[in-house]
């Protein structure tokens, strides 16, 4: 038995005023045209630099000679790597240092500068922004001034407390404290700003109505405001650990990733094999991380929208 | 009215998912096709590897240096009027760029190559593939260069790189400090009496920790390897690429840094810091075995002490010892890829050795009334000629030249920069900071350090 075609060719002749055409309309090439910068740009940007990237976690390239091909070892290599879960678990802890205080923070001071009767609201928001548009290499070197161990400001005052001094950019203990007390204080000004906008989207009735029903400011942040600003506080928990995860800038400046290893991150630990022109494994490391925050982001999302 | 608004369908030959599938297939021949054709950005496979112009005055066209973006791009600016007497029709563009972040990727990439660039010499040897066989263009110049310069820009049997600068480490003391301490600078021949000293310093002032303990695990690591070269001409490797680390050079230089850790003779801080100036400038610190660059800090960093500090050649670690070993350094590259590497060539032949050129760059200039005496030229000629540079008022008015060019002749040869040199921080770096704080021996440091760097770095250069 020989296939044939079950459609009736005056059927097809009918829908033909329906159907799409084999060619494009004129209507048509002029839409592929408007939005054909984005995709070329997207392509050599965004889509080739990620798929050379995956290529390439799987050779030993070093940036000269040949290629070749070495299956998974750039990545059995990190993963039996106690520097490369050192580097995770420094992370890890920079993240819990950061990310809940930040967030808890940023919710309720934007709840107090938009809701409150506080004079000087505008000045407020300045100064709490201020240090997120400060260049970063300027803090730093003001942050290694306040805390450096011998001739700081800080152990200066604490001297007077009658104290000893504290390494806190020196000792292993306080190397990972500082520098999320460093991050705290450049970066809640962009946390003040995703929450402020958020708290301001929540209807004014809402609050007037659990005022009528006699709700005190403290029962009004945590029954009305903080579930109303939740899928903000999952887009800021998503972005904090991406941030967290690539973090580089801060511990290079302030410790380099020391004393020891105590402070290297993730971003840093990746830095390393690229800089020692190292890119297979630096690749291999980037997928990871890619994978890893994948995950986290999702379970961050899935918790804080489980209530919805 | 039946017709679709919708681009993505009406009247449209493709659908939404047919241009998704086209980019995943876009996609996939971007993944198959770079390993198909071994066609990589950078692949030096098929460039010249030796560079063989004929020098000539009729030499023309515009050569395009890299030059770390400081003093001494303004230095080197200072050589092309000289240089143009010599090359008339080369035009030499030189720009100031941030080298080590940029030069790598520029190589690999192969886009916006430079006609040649200045790199410090513990970086060359990673991009050693990408540079041009210079050996027989240096030859008649090798008999006038100092012996280690020549060994650290050797890789594979091939000269990459024109010698710049040489760094002696050197010995600087605080002459008040030593004076009321009634330490004599001159008795500081040896390790031995340098740490002697320290000793009588710190009876003399409690409050002292004469000596500095780097706290930058890279800064002190090629503090470490001034005292082997000093001691095994070596390093970290030897001329075949086998680590030295398990040695009695180690183990002696180690020990005595322990040591001075353990006494605390040492004083802990990160080189040219607010804390490691406060500790120069209020006594804290008075002995600083270190590279000649140290001058630095007495003559443009430090407050209150400038004056009051002199500089010898460093202790030897047995007598009739070296008194000297390498501490950093830096020379010009001619990658495989630039248009007029001839031209590069030249203007660096010139730099450093022609008389005219090694004179500009480190004789009194704007930047550097008295010259440039932070390093030494790595030429022979130049070392035992007439002083390039005066006497500073920060260092007491010494004669520098004297003491720095004999220094300069003491370092032994034999000094091999492996490729993964500065990747070793994480690893011998950071053992001897743990050994420092107590948390480690000797033993432990070199034990841990050979395995650590045998698996991670030499067994991983495919």
């Amino acid at each position: 038995m020989t296939s044939t075609s079950v459609v009736d060719p005056a059927v097809e002749r009918a829908a033909g005023s329906v159907l799409p055409n084999r060619r494009p309309s004129r209507r048509g090439w002029v839409g592929y045209a408007l939005i054909a910068p984005f995709f070329i740009l997207f392509a050599a940007f965004g889509a080739y630099p990620l798929i050379f990237a995956i290529q390439l976690s799987f050779t030993d390239w070093r940036g000269s000679g040949s290629v070749n091909w070495i299956g998974l070892s750039n990545y059995t290599y990190l993963l039996t790597n106690l520097e490369f879960w050192g580097s995770l678990a420094n992370s890890g802890v920079m993240w819990l240092l950061i990310v809940p205080i930040q967030t808890i923070a940023a919710v309720a001071v934007a709840a107090l500068l938009s809701r409150s009767n506080l004079r000087f609201t505008k000045v407020l928001r300045t100064v709490v922004i201020l240090p997120y548009v400060t260049p970063m290499a300027a803090m730093a070197q003001a942050f290694i001034l306040l805390f450096d161990t011998n001739f700081g400001v800080t152990n200066y005052l604490l001297g007077f407390l009658g104290m000893e001094p504290i390494g806190w950019l020196t000792t292993t203990f306080w190397s990972k404290p500082t520098i999320a007390l460093f991050v705290l204080w450049k970066t809640s000004g962009f946390a003040l700003i995703i929450m402020l906008a958020a708290v301001q989207q929540i209807p004014g009735e809402v609050y007037e109505a659990a005022a009528i029903d006699g709700a005190n400011r403290v029962r009004t942040f945590f029954l009305i405001t903080v579930p109303l600003v939740r899928r903000s506080v999952a887009f800021f928990v998503v972005v904090s650990t991406l941030g967290i995860s690539q973090m580089f800038l801060e511990p290079y400046v302030l410790t380099k990733g020391g004393p020891y290893t105590s402070s290297k991150t993730s971003g840093l630990y990746l830095y390393d094999h690229i800089g020692a022109s190292d890119l297979g494994t630096g690749a291999a490391n980037s997928f990871l991380l890619v994978i890893l925050v994948l995950i986290l982001s999702l379970a961050a999302t899935k918790l804080l929208r489980s209530e919805d | 009215m039946t017709g679709n608004n919708n681009p993505w369908t009406a009247g449209s030959p493709m659908t939404r998912r047919r241009l998704l599938n086209a980019f995943a297939v876009a996609g996939g021949l971007g993944l198959a096709s770079p390993l198909l054709s071994a066609c990589v950005p950078g692949s030096s496979g098929g460039g010249e590897e030796k560079l063989a112009p004929s020098p000539s005055a009729a030499a023309s066209g515009t050569v395009t240096l890299w030059m770390r973006d400081d003093d001494l791009l303004k230095v080197f600016k200072t050589v092309i009027p000289a240089f143009n007497k010599k090359y008339p029709d080369v035009k030499v563009n030189m720009v100031g760029v941030d080298i080590a972040t940029k030069l790598p990727p520029t190589l690999i990439s192969g886009t916006g190559v430079p006609d040649g660039s200045f790199y410090e010499d513990v970086n060359i040897g990673a991009q050693a593939a990408h540079l041009f066989d210079l050996t027989d263009l240096m030859a008649p110049h090798a008999a006038d260069t100092l012996q280690f310069k020549l060994d650290v820009a050797t890789y594979d049997q091939k000269l990459v790189a024109v010698p710049w600068d040489t760094d002696p480490g050197m010995l600087y003391y605080r002459e008040s400090v030593l004076s009321d301490a009634g330490v004599d600078p001159a008795s500081l021949t040896t390790f031995d009496s340098l740490l002697d000293g320290a000793r009588t310093i710190k009876e003399k002032f409690p409050k002292a920790q004469p000596i500095p303990l780097e706290q930058d695990a890279n800064l002190g690591m090629q503090w470490l390897m001034m005292m082997i070269n000093q001691q095994q001409g070596t390093g970290l490797v030897d001329a075949n690429g086998a680590l030295t680390i398990d040695t009695d050079a180690f183990r002696r230089a180690l020990t005595w840094i322990k040591t001075v850790a353990d006494e605390e003779l040492g004083a802990r801080s990160k080189f040219a810091s607010t804390g490691h100036v406060a500790q120069l400038d209020d006594g804290t610190i008075s002995l600083v075995p270190w590279a000649i660059w140290f001058n630095f800090l007495p003559q443009t960093g430090l407050k209150t002490t400038k004056g009051d500090w002199r500089v010898g050649l460093l202790p030897a670690w047995e007598e009739g010892g070296a008194r000297s070993g390498v501490m950093g350094g830096s020379s010009f590259v001619i990658p495989k890829k630039a248009k007029n590497p001839e031209l590069a060539w030249l203007f660096y032949e010139f730099a450093m050795y022609d008389p005219a050129g090694y004179g500009t760059v480190y004789g009194p200039n704007d930047t550097y009334p008295n010259g440039l005496n932070t390093a030494l030229p790595s030429v022979k000629a130049a070392l035992e000629g007439p002083p390039l540079f005066k006497p500073v008022a920060a260092l007491g008015n010494q004669d520098l030249w004297s003491i720095d060019t004999e220094a300069a002749k003491a370092i032994p040869p034999g000094y091999r920069i492996p490729s993964w040199f500065n990747s070793a921080a994480a690893y011998l770096g950071v053992n001897m900071q743990k050994m420092i704080d107590g948390k480690a021996s000797v033993d432990e440091v070199i034990n841990v350090s050979v395995e650590q760097i045998t698996k991670n770095l030499v067994d991983r250069q495919r």
